[in-house]
């Protein structure tokens, strides 16, 4: 009677240790995270609407397409090419952003009235996306190894298993001091991201509001942002998304950001 | 069944009345760990009020802040040096770290977004991310700070000696305790750097902590002034005590009922002890009486029921007109004004119902032969002031015409003096001139666009109008042409980042640097703009349909009129210059403006009404209005004559001085409540006794005669020495506590305790000359009817 308890207490206790031993690591919580959430597919495109509300409940609307390609492993080079239908004036606006992991992307905008291209150069980190409560690099993603990350607890949330990923940015020249994301064990997507700013207080929310599966991944196609601070919120969904539709090279070159092609931008 | 005497009861169970007192006023004081202030001029208006019914809308669409704190560094030798640049970087990290600051919009050389050009590149971060190593940084930043004209008056002055750091407040934040962390954060700076804190916020939140200061160190200083004179009078420690409880006893009932009711303290009410301890002083009749009975009829008891008798009349009239003078402040619209009003109309009523209570019940301890002492130095033939009260009437009473007609020159003079009054407020200059708050503003607007903010909202009849060239290049205009205005210092509004954008997009092209030719360019530009810099930059300037635009007025001065101009100025560029938009003002400026305005005329309104009800009460004190009239004649003299002085010294007409015009008057009027009401008795009482009147009994006149020359102006001498003497006492002692506030470092109280001071000896003063003058002129008239 002894043994056995102790039998069933030795294996109790190698099972709790392999148990650990068997857990990933923050890091890799985060790269497979930051594939499933950036990286999906070898290209996507998706009609993207963007809803900027003021406190007030004044609204403004950004509507696009967005082309996404990768050039290389998760965590890579990546290009973007947008199309802009709204507001009206900026109807036939283009972007477009060469993505390098660990330094500022390169960006241009066409700007239709008057007809000329214009490189443009800011702070990931900082710059706000099109006005909106994302910046570039909420959008885009920022690289790895630019944080330490920590596991701090692994809980339900939406329904959902997930670890509590707590990631601290090594250099100081954030808006943020943390950031707590809430990754979906299965889908290894973002359900929630929660940042503190430099006094310790939570200011800004990220929320996947609505997950699909397009062609086998995973797919945010509802999210938004909210800045508690300011009381501004953005909302985003994604209608006609697609991966592998073979996006050319060419599409990311100054030709077409002036005369971007229907089939792409449509 | 003989009629109940609240004096009578009193002096025969001093014990029970003294207890009861301390009972009541012990209950009040429970209700003194309460309290709370509110020293935010915004309150004075109620949150539905149309002027912050519309400001609240502003912020809303525009995402501005209410309260924004500006700290101005100043370097002679320039500040775009590698310290002084250092120190602005690390007095930044530090002040973003502030609780209740908006971090998020904090605007500084290491927060601001630059835009700028260089070989086709649009360049969007903040101005300077870290401090420049050498000449050729600091020489590149020097000219991206003065080649954008966004930056120049805002973050770097024309001389490059000053820049600020703008600190906006989140909704709540207490302006004064984040003003000293700033201070403490730039306290650790060495070098050549001044630093100067200045903003609305800290004016008020530092305010909000001195009138608490006020409040625990100067009505008790008040109180023992009086205490202090109140003894050089009468000699006895313990009497001066009865009266200094008597006022204090007042004071705990109606602060207690104040902070009771759960109202908060503001500016106002802060006031009301000192005002209640001053008004306290009219107890002064009843002592002044007291011991001239006392010396005619030996018997304590009898003294102070006699005495009692015969003030009670004035002294509860003086009551009804103070008490009066202050509840007319109840009908008025601002609820501070109408919280102060009641609190001292039931101040006032409180002490008179001590005065009828508890002081005859505290005469009964003192000792008998005290009072033998005291009373004997009250002899209206040897006391010295009062033979000097009895020469000034003989002034009035000798050369009555002449008087008069001294006094209507003075009265004409005065109004001259009224006619140049300047009505007008600044809360900043409520501070005195050394004062810290007082010179970082005046640094920051010499050097920089200003402290004080305003802004006017265009609105058009559509959506998408603000970005039609013709919008655009009216605000533009109109820009230009408020900042002609020398109150001016800089003006803002989405036009400027057009501007820029239009002028960075044509490769830093100066020719660009005006309003594009078409919509769809400025679209574009604000779509470009919107897309690189903070939200909230575009946010601050336009609303989200594109309907209104919000111009940015940045004043050099607090002063109410400042804004006036600028509401003026855009009325007549509008007249001049045709569009579909409406003009309207907002923001902080616009507030102290209309609050002032309101509160100003909720006082004049007062005023009137006051000079109204005084008189009604007067008219029905003495049953006659022509002696009404009489009465009144001395308190609208003072008051003419104070804001005549007022007009002429060029002090400005503010709230301080336009809420005392009404306390003025429950004040002043009691003079002469005292002194007509006494003189007429006095009249009454010597029908039938020659002792009364030297000169007649002297002249050998028929006694019980009808009423001569020589009876009246006896009567009038006799009044000015003798219930005369209690009226200067009273004004002295009232000065005295009202000196006491002239040493305030706050100007309103200064200001509250010079006009006070002058108001109650000028008023005595005229009571004793101009009274005696007018009745001997008018005695046929006024003494016609009277059944003596």
């Amino acid at each position: 009677m002894k043994k056995t308890l102790i039998i069933v207490f030795a294996i109790a206790v190698s099972a709790a240790l392999c148990g650990i031993s068997l857990a990933v690591t923050p890091d890799e919580v985060m790269k497979k995270s930051q594939a499933a959430f950036l990286y999906p597919g070898k290209d996507f495109k998706a009609r993207v609407m963007m809803k900027l509300i003021s406190k007030g409940g004044q609204e403004r609307v950004r509507e696009m397409t967005m082309l996404r390609k990768n050039y290389g492993e998760s965590g890579g080079d990546q290009k973007y090419f947008i199309y802009f239908f709204q507001p009206a004036d900026v109807k036939d606006m283009t972007f477009m952003v060469y993505k390098y992991p660990g330094r500022d992307a390169d960006r241009w905008l066409f700007v239709p009235a008057i007809s000329m291209v214009r490189r443009i150069a800011a702070k990931d980190k900082h710059s706000s996306f099109v006005g909106s409560d994302f910046t570039y690099e909420d959008v885009s993603g920022r690289s790895l190894a630019e944080d330490t990350h920590g596991i701090i607890k692994e809980e339900k949330t939406g329904g959902k298993d997930s670890y509590v990923v707590k990631s601290t940015p090594k250099a100081g020249d954030m808006d943020y001091s943390y950031k707590m994301s809430w990754i979906d064990k299965s889908t290894f997507l973002p359900l929630k991201e929660e940042y503190y700013d430099k006094r310790g207080e939570l200011y800004k929310v990220f929320t996947a509001i609505e997950v699909k599966d397009i062609k086998g991944f995973p797919t945010i196609t509802k999210r938004s942002m909210k800045n508690l601070q300011s009381g501004h919120l953005t909302e985003v969904s994604y209608s006609r998304a697609d991966y592998g539709i073979g996006i050319d090279d060419s599409l990311f070159s100054e030709r077409f950001l002036k005369q971007p092609p229907k089939k792409w931008t449509e | 069944m003989r009629k109940f005497s609240l004096v009578e009861f009193s002096v025969e169970h001093p014990r029970l009345i003294v207890a009861l007192s301390v009972l009541i006023t012990m209950l009040f004081m429970t209700q003194f760990p309460k309290v709370r202030t509110d020293t935010n001029p915004k309150n004075m208006l109620p949150a539905t009020s149309d002027v912050r019914v519309w400001n609240d809308e502003v912020e809303k669409t525009f995402g501005l802040y209410e309260d924004m704190i500006a700290l101005g560094i100043v370097n002679e030798k320039g500040i775009l040096n590698k310290d002084t640049l250092a120190s602005i970087q690390r007095i930044t990290d530090e002040v973003l770290k502030i609780k209740g600051v908006a971090a998020r919009d904090v605007s500084s050389f290491t927060t601001i977004d630059n835009v700028t050009a260089e070989n086709q590149t649009l360049t969007v971060a903040p101005l300077m991310t870290k401090v420049p190593e050498d000449t050729l940084g600091i020489e590149h930043l020097r000219k991206m700070l003065y080649e954008n004209p966004l930056f120049i008056n805002r973050i770097i002055s024309k001389d490059g000696k000053t820049t600020a750091i703008y600190v906006p407040l989140e909704k709540g934040a207490n302006g004064k305790e984040i003003a000293d962390r700033i201070k403490e954060i730039v306290k650790k700076e060495k070098g050549d750097g001044k630093y100067y804190v200045a903003g609305d916020p800290v004016a008020r939140d530092t305010f909000g902590a001195e009138m608490f200061k006020l409040m625990a160190i100067f009505a008790p200083i008040a109180g023992m002034v009086m205490l202090f004179v109140r003894y050089l009078m009468f000699r006895d420690l313990f009497l001066s005590i009865t009266l200094m409880m008597d006022a204090m006893i007042a004071i705990v009932w109606s602060m207690g009922l104040l902070i009771g009711l759960g109202f908060p303290i503001h500016i106002m009410s802060s006031m009301a002890p000192v005002f209640l301890m001053a008004i306290a002083t009219d107890s002064m009749h009843i002592f002044n009486e007291f011991y001239f009975r006392y010396r005619e009829t030996k018997d304590k008891k009898k003294a102070i029921i006699e005495t009692m008798n015969a003030v009670s009349r004035p002294v509860r009239n003086t009551a009804l007109a103070t008490a009066a003078g202050f509840a007319v402040l109840l009908f008025m619209n601002i609820i501070p004004v109408r919280v102060f009003g009641g609190l001292v109309a039931f101040g006032t009523i409180a002490l008179r119902l001590l005065s009828f209570s508890f002081i005859p019940a505290m005469f009964t301890f003192v000792k008998d032969e005290k009072i033998e002492k005291i009373a004997h130095a009250e002899d209206i033939g040897t006391d010295r002031t009062s033979q000097f009260l009895g020469k000034l009437a003989g002034i009035g009473t000798h050369k009555p015409a002449m008087t008069v007609a001294a006094g209507i020159i003075l009265v004409i003079i005065a109004i001259i003096g009224i006619a140049k009054t300047r009505v007008n407020n600044n809360m900043v200059e409520w501070f005195k001139k050394g004062s810290d708050v007082r010179i970082s503003d005046t640094v920051i607007n010499q050097a920089l666009g200003g402290t004080s903010l305003g802004y006017i909202i265009a609105i058009a009849k559509e959506d998408d109008y603000i970005k039609t060239p013709e919008a655009m290049r009216y605000i533009e205009g109109l820009q230009r042409h408020l900042e002609k205005l020398p109150v001016v210092g800089k003006t803002t509004s989405v036009v400027d980042y057009v501007k820029r954008i239009n002028r960075v997009l044509h490769d830093d092209d100066p020719k660009y640097d005006v309003v594009p030719e078409t919509k769809e360019m400025i679209g574009q530009y604000i779509f470009l703009f919107s897309m690189s810099a903070k939200p909230s930059d575009l946010d601050n300037v336009v609303d989200y349909p594109f309907r209104r635009a919000n111009i940015w007025v940045q004043l050099k001065t607090w002063d109410a009129t400042a804004m006036q101009n600028v509401i003026s100025a855009v009325e007549g560029y509008k007249r001049a210059n045709q569009t579909p938009m409406e003009m309207k003002p907002a923001g902080t400026a616009y507030f102290n403006l209309v609050w002032n305005h309101e509160v100003l005329w909720d006082m004049v309104k007062g005023f009137i009404l006051a000079l109204i009800v005084v008189f009604a009460i007067l008219a029905y004190d003495f049953r006659s209005v022509k002696w009404a009239l009489v009465g009144y004649t001395p308190l609208l003299f003072t008051i003419l004559i104070i804001y005549g002085v007022l007009g002429f010294i060029g002090k400005d007409f503010d709230m301080p001085i336009s809420v005392l015009s009404c306390l003025s008057l429950g004040m002043a009027v009691d003079f002469a409540i005292h002194f007509v009401s006494r003189f007429r008795q006095r009249l009454t009482e010597c029908r039938g006794e020659p002792l009364c009147s030297p000169s007649q009994a002297q002249a050998g006149q028929p006694q019980g005669a009808a009423l001569t020359r020589d009876v009246v102006t006896d009567t009038l001498h006799w009044t000015a020495a003798r219930p005369g003497k209690g009226i200067v006492r009273n004004a002295v002692l009232f000065a005295a506590s009202f000196a006491v506030m002239m040493f305030a470092p706050l100007t309103p109280y200064i200001t509250v305790g010079a006009f006070i001071v002058s108001m109650m000896l000028l008023s005595a003063f005229m009571t004793i000359i101009y009274l005696p003058a007018l009745i001997t002129l008018m005695q046929g008239w006024l003494l016609k009817g009277d059944k003596i």
